[in-house]
């Protein structure tokens, strides 16, 4: 029987299939106006992914927004739970994990289990998040590999000390705009200690201090993790797929489910 | 002053007729619900005719000894709670904080301060003869009166409640007291009777004694009272202190949930999370917090911080002292400080003996001084392995936090509790 | 440690003033000062004080360096701070928590409070709780001034005298008390002195160089800050530095510590001549008198509470008189309140202060910040515009 996790984010939807703990596939699509649609279709490309026969025994966890619209989904589970198990899953000496999504950050501080001890997130507005970041590269013109490579050359950070989105985006059009300018590096990475900032009162709030792991999409972008790692003063690990970490999880807790009705 | 005024107190007696009769009406419901509701409806009748009737109100904050005005036959009006009642009854929140604002009170006010301060200022609430009060328990409390009393012109007296429970400092507070009774006496031309105030000690004694056997029969597995049951102890204590109505729902209340042991019966259905409650949650979200208990099988078996007194009797006769001793054993005064080992040996006992699986604190943006407690108690409830869920909220603004995010971070709790 | 850029385009002349550079040099090295360094060489103590109603002469008494907690000078990351107090607390406590916690006060061989504000109870509770310091007490402080408030609060300051006592394993005597007494007063006059000098139309001193001098104030013996201070008055004696300015205000709220915020006003053309702040008159305002006959404690603690007061006390109007007071005596056209968010006490009195202002005349502007803030951008634009006010009503 497969074991199928769907994490329905904002913006993509990540798909992970594990067939008795042994990893098969992850998609990841677009995540439609409706998350009943974009679950069925981000699970059809997964099964295509694996040459699955029409209709496979399965169990589907989802996760996410829209995790409990989903009319085929046998269980729906908090995102959190998800990140624990998916971070246990793909680095196992990890006991916590950063989650920067596209609206939402969340720092989940976990055991050896995979079990959630305790998480702090910060929803209250887009600063600090996926969806943040790309505003600022827009109003720089800049690529993310363009801004990690021009935050190395700053030697310090611009002072962005809006604890608001709006505010730390006027923060950089004024910096921008100054006479003479702020250097780009200096913006950039200013932008990145403002977003560190906020992470490392997360992970203080719950005790996560060592043994940390990255996950979402904004755990590719180099240079944010750069200075994340230096102002936590903590390696991070960063999984090979980190985007898909919430939705492995998801897979992990089908495979669970399987398990208990199995012994049923 | 102008009939709009009442109006808004209206709106919560007319509230409370709905709820009585809906509950009167549903054989399920607990007699003692019943009492509580005919006691608020009662209370806000009074006060809504207390003008008309040439009555001498005095408004009041919350944690005060009110019960020093009932002994005077002075009508009291407990601020907080009637500006959060007419916020949500009326529907008129955003227009009461606003109200507010005017008056140039910066929104890190708390909310249920500066509603109230909005509330007097657009003739929500009835204007006042007095306005007392006293710093329990903190600043927000400490420096409401004074704006009050400039909007509705009314002379007001200041208790100023020391920090530590030392008898000098007890001493000090029984004195402040005295001063106050004179003051009223002064203002309303009424005598304080201290027959009558021994004999509302003594009750607020025999009070106090039944809530915490109340609170040992909450111990039970399940647990026998209602998910959110808590808040009507708590006004019990704000509203109506040692008055003959409150024994009679507490005793009600005790046999209620006697027989409900007796029958191995809990309050709701599938009891699956027994929960600690620290601080108290949004008032506008009572109905929706009531269901997704029932939904979720999570009940609020103690509040260490409102229903778990310190110990203690009171010694009727002397009152005043007593009114002091109460003061210092009302549970939020645990946390007024300082806040040392025997607080925190508090919530430890209480999350053993009470067998609690998690604890929620509601985090009221507003306040202070109980937030700077958070990482503390759960560091301390951590060592009796207790996790700890933080909500962002706010008592009385509802632009702070929706259905929608704590109905998610209550699920994501709830699975993390039954994950372990 | 400060960024301070005095630019003084719109003055005729200015000398720099020698003196100055002494309190600077204390506050750019502290807490590193040669003077604290000499003191635990020599195996004495420094402990560290929150509030104007800790009476410090009872630590010099004792012959410890008392210095102020004044947490940052500037705005800056507060994670440990913002863990434990929560973001909803005042940034000044959580300023002085993050630098407890991350060690930068322990060097401090103990701390004393009052139980003044929630800010500074919870500091205490959470100082106690992960930091520990030697020596921990917390005096309570009552919100009035009347007979018995006075009875209590000297009971509390003879505790405080009692557990240091017992702590160091000495005994204060009543010579030792007087001798601080006298010093302290000295001290105070000696600031009257200087802020006597800002009452001139052009004074020869602005008021972020008055808060360098506050600053070190807090942080030097006061043998040594008097005879630094006198040596500056002579300097201003002799002195042809004169600030104008558009229009002359006074900055009245809770904790400010960073001249760079004065500075900034001062930049607009905005001549700081007079301040009610927990840092300024609230702490030095008032002398203590001892009458003949009197426990030096006596008169101490009746100072003390009696002193310059903080916006928790009751009544309000009685700080509200002072400050209506000193506008007068300064002849100020202006007051900037200065409050820091999350600061209750001085929020809640801010709407019926401003009534009384406008009542004589005199208008507010009214700020909030973040402790440590040096006044740059928005309040900048702010500052210009309330000179403007002023400038077009005169």
């Amino acid at each position: 029987m497969l074991s199928i996790g769907i994490d329905i984010g904002s913006l993509t939807t990540k798909t992970v299939v594990l067939n008795n703990g042994r990893f098969l596939a992850s998609v990841v699509s677009e995540t439609l106006d409706e998350a009943e649609i974009s679950a069925q279709v981000a699970m059809t490309k997964a099964l295509e992914r694996i040459d699955a026969d029409e209709d496979p025994l399965r169990f589907v966890v989802t996760t996410g927004a829209g995790a409990k619209g989903v009319s085929f989904s046998d269980r729906s589970k908090a995102i959190t739970t998800c990140l624990a198990r998916g971070i246990a899953y793909c680095v196992p000496e990890a006991r916590a994990v950063i989650d920067i999504g596209a609206e939402s950050s969340t720092v989940v501080k976990t055991n050896e289990r995979g079990k959630v001890l305790d998480w702090a997130n910060h929803d209250k507005c887009a600063a600090g998040t996926g969806i943040f970041l790309q505003q600022m590269a827009k109003l720089m013109k800049l690529s993310f590999e363009e801004m990690s490579e021009l935050s190395e050359t700053a030697s310090k950070g611009a002072d962005i000390t809006g604890t608001c989105a709006v505010f730390a985006e006027s923060e950089v059009i004024s910096h921008v705009h100054r006479v003479p300018p702020t250097p780009m590096p200096e913006i950039i990475l200013g932008i990145y200690l403002s977003v560190s900032s906020r992470i490392k009162t997360m992970c203080k709030r719950i005790g996560a201090n060592e043994k940390i792991a990255l996950s979402g999409g904004v755990a590719l972008h180099k240079g944010l993790v750069r200075t994340l790692e230096k102002e936590i003063g903590q390696p991070l690990f960063v999984p090979d797929d980190p985007v898909c970490v919430a939705a492995l999880g998801a897979a992990v807790l089908a495979g669970e489910e399987i398990q208990k009705e199995t012994a049923q | 002053m102008k009939k709009a005024a009442n109006n808004k107190i209206q709106s919560i007696v007319r509230a409370c007729r709905i709820i009585l009769a809906m509950i009167e009406a549903d054989s399920n419901t607990r007699q003692s619900q019943k009492m509580y509701y005919r006691m608020l409806l009662q209370y806000y009748t009074r006060l809504r005719d207390a003008r008309e009737n040439g009555q001498f109100i005095a408004a009041h904050t919350v944690f005060f000894p009110a019960e020093i005005l009932l002994a005077m036959d002075i009508i009291p009006m407990h601020t907080e709670t009637t500006t959060w009642m007419t916020s949500l009854f009326t529907g008129e929140c955003g227009e009461i904080l606003a109200a507010g604002a005017r008056l140039g009170m910066a929104t890190e006010i708390c909310a249920p301060h500066r509603g109230m301060a909005g509330a007097f200022a657009s003739g929500a609430l009835p204007r006042p003869d007095v306005m007392v009060w006293s710093n329990m328990v903190c600043d927000n409390t400490a420096k409401s009166g004074e704006l009050v009393m400039d909007i509705c012109g009314c002379p007001g007296f200041f208790i100023d409640r020391p920090f530590k429970d030392s008898g000098l400092e007890k001493t000090y507070m029984a004195g402040e007291i005295r001063d106050m009774i004179a003051f009223l006496e002064d203002k309303s031309g009424k005598k304080m009777d201290y027959d009558r105030l021994s004999t509302i000690v003594e009750r607020m004694d025999r009070q106090i004694e039944l809530t915490r056997q109340v609170n040992e029969l909450r111990k039970n597995v399940p647990t026998p009272f209602s998910p959110l049951g808590f808040l009507e102890l708590l006004t019990i204590d704000y509203l109506f202190p040692g008055q003959p109505e409150s024994i009679e729902y507490l005793e009600t209340l005790k046999a209620e949930l006697e027989e409900m042991v007796k029958q191995k019966k809990g309050a709701i259905p599938k009891e699956r999370f027994r929960l600690m409650t620290l601080f108290i949650p949004p008032m506008y979200l009572m109905s929706f917090l009531e269901k997704l208990s029932v939904e979720s099988g999570a009940v609020s078996v103690i509040e260490p911080f409102f229903t778990f007194w310190g110990e203690g009797r009171l010694d009727a006769s002397r009152p005043v002292e007593a009114v002091v001793e109460k003061a210092y054993m009302i549970p939020e005064t645990r946390m007024y400080g300082p806040l040392g080992e025997s607080a925190l040996e508090a919530i430890k006992k209480c999350a053993r003996e009470w067998k609690v699986d998690g604890a929620v604190y509601y985090a009221d943006v507003g306040c202070r001084h109980s937030c700077a407690t958070i990482k503390l108690f759960k560091d301390a409830l951590a060592e009796v392995d207790v996790p700890v869920l933080t909500i962002d909220c706010d008592v009385v603004d509802q632009t702070v936090t929706s259905e929608e995010e704590v109905r998610d971070k209550m699920e994501r709790f709830f699975e993390l509790l039954e994950d372990r | 440690m400060y960024d301070h850029q005095n630019k003084h385009n719109s003055q005729p002349r200015y000398t720099p003033l020698k003196t100055l550079e002494v309190f600077k040099a204390v506050n750019r090295s502290f807490p590193h000062t040669d003077e604290i360094n000499h003191i635990h060489d020599q195996g004495g103590k420094v402990f560290g004080w929150l509030c104007t109603y800790v009476p410090e002469e009872i630590l010099h008494a004792a012959g410890i360096l008392p210095v102020r907690i004044t947490g940052y000078d500037r705005e800056t990351d507060l994670d440990d701070g913002n863990a434990y107090l929560y973001m909803n607390n005042c940034s000044f406590s959580r300023s002085c928590l993050q630098m407890g916690l991350t060690k930068e006060y322990a060097f401090l061989d103990g701390v004393v409070g009052g139980s003044t504000c929630d800010g500074a109870r919870r500091l205490f509770d959470l100082w106690r709780q992960y930091i520990g310091t030697p020596f921990h007490h917390v005096l309570t402080v009552p919100r009035k001034y009347t007979e018995n408030a006075h009875s209590l609060y000297l009971a509390e300051v003879e505790m405080f005298k009692t557990h240091l006592e017992d702590h160091l394993e000495i005994k204060i005597t009543d010579e030792e008390l007087m001798g601080s007494i006298e010093l302290y007063n000295q001290t105070r006059s000696l600031l009257r002195e200087l802020y006597n000098h800002r009452k001139k139309p052009n004074p020869p001193i602005s008021g972020s160089e008055v808060m360098e001098v506050l600053d070190a104030c807090f942080r030097m013996p006061k043998e040594s800050f008097n005879h630094h201070l006198k040596k500056l008055l002579q300097e201003l004696d002799g002195s042809q530095n004169a600030y104008s300015g558009r229009a002359r205000l006074m900055l009245s709220g809770s904790v400010l510590a960073n001249p760079d915020f004065i500075s900034s006003i001062e930049q607009q053309g905005g001549l700081v001549v007079a301040d009610e702040l927990c840092t300024s008159t609230r702490y030095w305002g008032d002398m203590v008198e001892v009458q003949p006959g009197e426990p030096p404690l006596k008169a101490l603690a009746r100072r003390y509470l009696n002193n310059y007061p903080c916006a928790r006390m009751f009544p309000s109007e009685e700080r509200f008189r002072r400050i209506i007071e000193t506008a007068r005596e300064f002849k100020v056209d202006g007051v900037i309140s200065e409050i820091i968010r999350y600061c209750v006490p001085y929020s809640h009195d801010l709407p019926l202060l401003t009534k009384r202002l406008a009542d004589i005349n005199i208008p507010v502007l009214s700020i909030d910040l973040e402790y440590g803030s040096s006044g740059s951008g928005q309040i900048a634009t702010r500052v210009q515009a309330f000179l403007e006010m002023i400038e077009a009503k005169k």
